[in-house]
């Protein structure tokens, strides 16, 4: 392997992590304050892209400017579907008949966006879409850079809201313990609802961010729950920070294994780390005192 | 509902009238029970395992609803409200266990006690408040609280269960698994609580400690009190003692009924 290539591999690996950080955040924040597993959160992410893709289309206006649509309207998605279906599921079983639930949610996307868009693969074409940079040897395309600062920018959003908003507190504190926050007056149901609205409005950037690059097909999301469940196992479930570490670890692994093996042989970094994960340090290497910290 | 500080001082700041109340659909934990907390007032449940000392505390912070019977808390008749509600109405909760937001810094903690307060003055002022209540506290104050000892950590729940400057305070086992001189600190702060004039409901383990702090003690079984009196008389009575208190054997006192 060339120095050049090396290095061109290391940046698109970071750019790469940034965008399966932003999304591992939002799928660690339901398991976090929910203890759901949601399936269905890579799926609202290829739904997100498609909506990228149908604005662009039908308005032939920057697919950024859907954000302005999706992400409201993901969140109040998001908080409904809290109220509405996950609440229904019984405390004791609540884990594993989310993952039934979120399963069939993500089929039902799925089988939307085909009849929807039919089966066919789609690409946003834009004016931009070929420019790349030179950086210090490494060509990196623009539309990438623009993927990762629009990732980069809501994880820095989500950082300051957690940290620093009443709502972030009262997150954190349902997080941490559920009925001392609700003993401090923290209602903890309609916070649970807006942390799950929260997750969902990840995926919605991530959609976005996903469609300046991708070509998208209604099976996508299949190539993006897996990759990701393994990043909030191996950052430890329901830590952020340790989601976000393990997702920029892993995408840079994945983007330097590429060059040797070969994109399909690359994916599995991901499942190698989570076996790893499982038999060295189950709790994840960031689970315990990181896990519900921000 | 009628403000705390206008109206007359109530007989008691809180009342469970006739509570039954379960979880799910096991059998009823508590059945029939009835217990007055007056002002300035340390009272002191216990009992064996599972008799429902845990349970009463839940039903009387708004974690559990009751089946039925009546809660008023500071003269207003909070039935079947949530924690929040009760909140308001001035009753704080202090869990059994640990229950610090543990990733959290002590300041976080106790600020996050006055979540539903928006008088940043009067946050202020009660944070200075706790601080010499518990100067600990104000030690570690940006500390994770999840690092501090057990004692330091019930110290920062007392705080931020104090922001609200409640009028009744529930204590659930606040000894548990500390060693003998931080008890010795924890009941130091309840007495500090009364003298405070906050009405206090305490359940302990450690059933001879907590009614020799007490101003009265009930006695519960089986979901109900059995008994009830000035803690001193509770610890006199031989009887008692043999059958709740782990104590000494001794002749069976006549009748200890009523």
């Amino acid at each position: 392997m060339t120095g050049t290539l090396l290095f061109q591999s290391l940046v698109l690996g970071v750019l790469l992590g940034g965008l399966y950080a932003l999304l591992a955040a939002g799928l660690t924040l339901y398991f976090g304050v929910m203890r759901v597993v949601m399936i269905a959160h890579s799926a609202f992410l290829i739904l997100a892209a498609y909506l990228a893709w149908f604005f662009h289309q039908q308005t032939g206006m920057d697919p950024l400017l859907s954000l302005v649509i999706t992400v409201p309207l993901f969140f109040l998605v998001g908080v409904g579907m809290q109220r509405l279906l996950i609440t229904r599921l019984r405390p004791a079983t609540l884990t594993m008949m989310s993952v039934l639930l979120t399963f069939a949610v993500a089929l039902f996307i799925e089988g939307m966006i085909g009849f929807v868009w039919s089966g066919t693969q789609r690409r946003i074409q834009l004016p931009y879409s070929g420019a790349s940079i030179e950086f210090f040897g490494a060509r990196i395309a623009v539309v990438k850079l623009v993927a990762f600062a629009l990732a980069a920018l809501a994880l820095a959003g989500l950082y300051l809201l957690m940290k620093h908003s009443r709502f972030g507190q009262a997150l954190r504190a349902t997080i941490q313990h559920r009925e001392a926050a609700q003993l401090v007056g923290i209602k903890t149901d309609r916070v649970a609802g807006f942390g799950f609205g929260l997750g969902l409005a990840t995926a919605a950037i991530g959609g976005t961010a996903l469609s300046l690059d991708a070509t998208i097909y209604p099976s996508l999301h299949w190539h993006w729950i897996g990759p990701l469940m393994a990043i909030i196992v191996v950052g430890g479930l329901g830590s952020i920070p340790g989601a976000a570490i393990a997702a920029m670890v892993l995408g840079i692994g994945q983007s330097l294994l590429q060059v040797p093996l070969g994109t399909t042989w690359a994916q599995t970094i991901f499942y190698v780390a989570l076996f790893a994960t499982l038999m060295l340090r189950p709790q994840g290497f960031f689970g315990g005192r990181l896990a519900q910290r921000f | 509902m009628s403000d705390p500080t206008s109206s007359p001082e109530p007989e008691f700041l809180l009342e469970l009238n006739d509570i039954q109340a379960g979880y799910g659909r096991a059998a009823m934990v508590l059945r029939g029970l009835t217990i007055k907390v007056p002002p300035a007032t340390v009272v002191c449940l216990v009992g064996p395992n599972g008799a429902g000392k845990s349970t009463v505390l839940k039903v009387a912070s708004g974690l559990l609803a009751p089946r039925s019977g009546r809660i008023v808390v500071n003269g207003a008749d909070v039935t079947g409200q949530g924690p929040q509600e009760m909140l308001t109405s001035g009753l704080a909760h202090v869990l059994q266990g640990h229950s610090v937001f543990r990733e959290m810094s002590v300041a976080e903690n106790v600020l996050l006690g006055a979540y539903t307060l928006r008088d940043k003055a009067l946050i202020a002022e009660r944070v200075e408040f706790v601080q010499s209540l518990f100067p600990i506290v104000g030690e570690r104050w940006k500390q994770l609280a999840g690092l501090l000892s057990g004692g330091q950590q019930k110290q920062v729940e007392f705080a931020r269960s104090l922001m609200v400057s409640p009028r009744v305070v529930l204590l659930d086992e606040p000894s548990m698994g500390l060693d003998p001189k931080t008890t010795a600190t924890v009941f130091e702060q309840v007495v500090r609580m009364r003298e405070a004039g906050v009405a206090v409901l305490l359940v302990e383990q450690n059933a001879r400690r907590a009614l020799e702090t007490a101003d009265i003690g009930c006695v519960l079984d089986l979901g109900c009190v059995h008994i009830t009196g000035p803690a001193p008389e509770l610890l006199a009575d031989p009887q008692l003692s043999e059958l709740y208190l782990g104590g000494r054997p001794a002749e069976r006192a006549p009748s200890t009924d009523g």
